[in-house]
């Protein structure tokens, strides 16, 4: 059986603000339950005494690591040494964070450093010897089937399966380890100007022109462009928006030339 | 008071925006070559490079995409530089988006795209980066580039002007110069309007790469469990539709999610998640199927976004027909059995 990790991190609730499991790295987690089991290593870099590190006990998983840091550290340096340390199969992270930084990119320098493949957006993982079957989310609801040899990093995205629910008496019952970490301030960060995100005002269609384009833009209705068959044969008709359908790539056909 | 009837009306929002213009063509060496109404803008000897990723998933330039090029546009007029769009298919009018330069690319995977990209910014030495932070297109390539760079990106950046960007972070919004790298949400900046640049062709660099990831193609779904905001093409149902079973079918041959109007959830023929407008899902597929939809204003709203519409109904005057790009005046009952044994019979995949 593969070994597998999972990197968590705090959440923040959208609405009320509070700290909670994060979403992605829930689902991370839930993988890599269906991968490994109970066996699932589940590895924090941050603040050791947060209650709600428990909800990923909740989950199942026996044992959690926590490299102990501060708000202001860089989780990377800890993160390499600790998979240096204790090499596993698959590591497994949500794609991007929800509360400090949040820009989705650990997964990536951990692979560049770690000199490891990464597959984005899993919806859903299967191993199949010793290579990792994945389904990656694309827009509109589709998939695609990737493969890579193990060891592999992975980043899970919203189209994976939900998590399961919190067991209170395994979150009670869970172990906290605190690992080894390497203090590493992140100098750039405290060079930024932070301020609470405001909510940025949806663009309004700007429209070039006088009084009277900006008049019609304003009262005219979207209008398509345009090609209309009256009363058509229904064998015609259907030929018509088949091809139609086929030209702009939104079915493939099994005969003609396809995109 | 007096009037004169044919003084023209003066307009000082466009006499404004004519100057702004004016003062940053200026800048910028410009022989520019007239057209017969449009402007081509020639910048030849730009000072820097602003270097463009584009996504354009299904060979069209997306909204975000327009977004993302009008960023690198506003960052290259600042100072006199060019944008340089590289681009993955062939089939896009990046010169009407606003790029001096074009490289057209043949490149599979992320792997092998953030590869390209890299030999790019190694050829050209732009000063900035710019991609559109969408998963897994531009999101995935550039978060794989700065990584193998080393460098600190600028992710889901919000706001792009000349003397800094805003980028979110989680519930916080940072302001900092800007970056080397930098993934854009969409309606960071304005797309393009107005004048067109010249989308010189550049030729790509030549990257050799065994892709440790293997792509194994697109895998089939079952379509009807997709969330219809999600979905890429829908089939959806007015009062004009009468015989179900065959539009179950239609739906079920084109691979295709099932909607509906209001009027047809109301009478229970569809579940009330399937429901289309105001008072529905606001949906955006690519393409929009509506048989037997007249087009209440409510449901139009509902599709305001979709690109592709087509309209099988019986009367010429709905406003459904004046929306769709091909309507067809026929009664869908007739025409849905047709469509249904033509794509089962010649759909793929």
């Amino acid at each position: 059986m593969a070994e597998v990790c999972v990197l968590v991190s705090i959440g923040r609730h959208p609405v009320s603000g509070r700290a909670r499991r994060a979403d992605l790295d829930a689902r991370a987690v839930e993988l890599g339950l269906g991968l490994a089991g109970t066996l699932v290593r589940v590895v924090h870099a941050g603040d050791p005494a947060e209650p709600v590190l428990r909800d990923y006990l909740g989950m199942g998983v026996a044992a959690l690591t926590v490299l102990p840091l501060g708000p202001d550290d860089d989780p990377l340096p800890s993160l390499v040494a600790y998979m240096r340390a204790h090499p596993v199969d698959i590591v497994l992270a949500g794609q991007c964070a929800e509360a400090g930084e949040g820009s989705g990119l650990v997964p990536y320098l951990l692979a560049e450093a770690l000199g490891r493949p990464l597959v984005a957006g899993a919806a859903g993982l299967e191993l199949d010897g010793s290579r990792l079957r994945a389904l990656q989310a694309l827009p509109g609801g589709r998939r695609r089937a990737l493969s890579a040899a193990l060891p592999v990093v992975v980043t899970v995205g919203a189209g994976a399966p939900e998590p399961r629910a919190v067991a209170y008496a395994r979150a009670r019952r869970g172990r906290i380890v605190i690992g080894p970490s390497v203090a590493s301030p992140d100098e750039a960060r405290r060079s930024w100007h932070v301020a609470p995100a405001r909510r940025r005002p949806k663009r309004l269609k700007a429209v070039v022109g006088g009084a009277e384009e900006r008049l019609a833009a304003a009262t005219r209705m979207a209008t398509g462009t345009g090609r209309t068959l009256v009363n058509p044969d229904p064998a015609a008709a259907a030929q018509v928006i088949w091809d139609y359908l086929v030209a702009e790539g939104i079915v493939a056909d099994a005969l003609g030339a396809t995109s | 008071m007096t009037t004169e009837p044919n003084r023209p009306r003066r307009d000082p929002r466009a006499e404004r925006a004519a100057r702004v213009a004016g003062q940053v063509t200026a800048a910028v060496s410009e022989p520019a070559q007239f057209s017969a109404a449009v402007i081509t803008r020639v910048i030849d000897d730009p000072g820097y490079l602003i270097l463009t990723v584009v996504d354009a998933p299904d060979r069209r330039l997306s909204a975000h995409d327009r977004d993302v090029l009008g960023a690198a546009r506003k960052l290259a007029d600042a100072g006199g530089g060019a944008v340089l769009a590289l681009a993955w298919s062939e089939t896009l009018d990046l010169g009407a988006a606003g790029a001096d330069r074009a490289m057209i690319a043949t490149a599979d995977g992320a792997e092998a795209r953030a590869a390209l990209v890299l030999a790019a910014i190694e050829r050209h030495t732009p000063r900035h980066v710019l991609f559109a932070d969408r998963a897994p297109g531009g999101g995935d390539i550039g978060r794989r580039v700065a990584a193998r760079l080393g460098e600190r990106a600028a992710t889901n950046v919000v706001e792009v002007a000349q003397t800094g960007i805003v980028r979110r972070a989680g519930a916080h919004e940072v302001r900092l110069a800007p970056p080397h790298i930098m993934l854009l949400a969409p309606e960071a900046a304005d797309p393009v309007t107005g004048a067109r640049h010249e989308a010189r062709p550049v030729d790509p660099p030549d990257v050799t790469l065994t892709p440790r990831v293997q792509d194994e193609g697109p895998v089939a779904i079952d379509a009807s469990t997709v969330p219809l905001a999600e979905a890429d093409l829908i089939v959806a149902a007015g009062t004009g539709v009468t015989d179900w079973p065959a539009f179950h079918r239609l739906a079920m041959a084109l691979g295709a999610t099932e909607g509906g109007s209001r009027a047809v959830v109301d009478a229970g023929h569809l579940p009330s998640d399937r429901q289309v407008g105001a008072s529905g899902t606001l949906v955006e597929p690519r393409c929009y199927l509506a048989l037997g939809i007249a087009g209440a204003p409510q449901h139009l709203q509902g599709i305001a976004h979709c690109e592709r519409v087509v309209a099988v109904n019986t009367d010429l005057h709905a406003d459904m027909i004046k929306r769709a790009d091909l309507a067809i005046i026929a009664d869908a009952q007739a025409v849905m059995p047709a469509l249904a044994r033509l794509a089962e019979a010649r759909r793929r995949g």
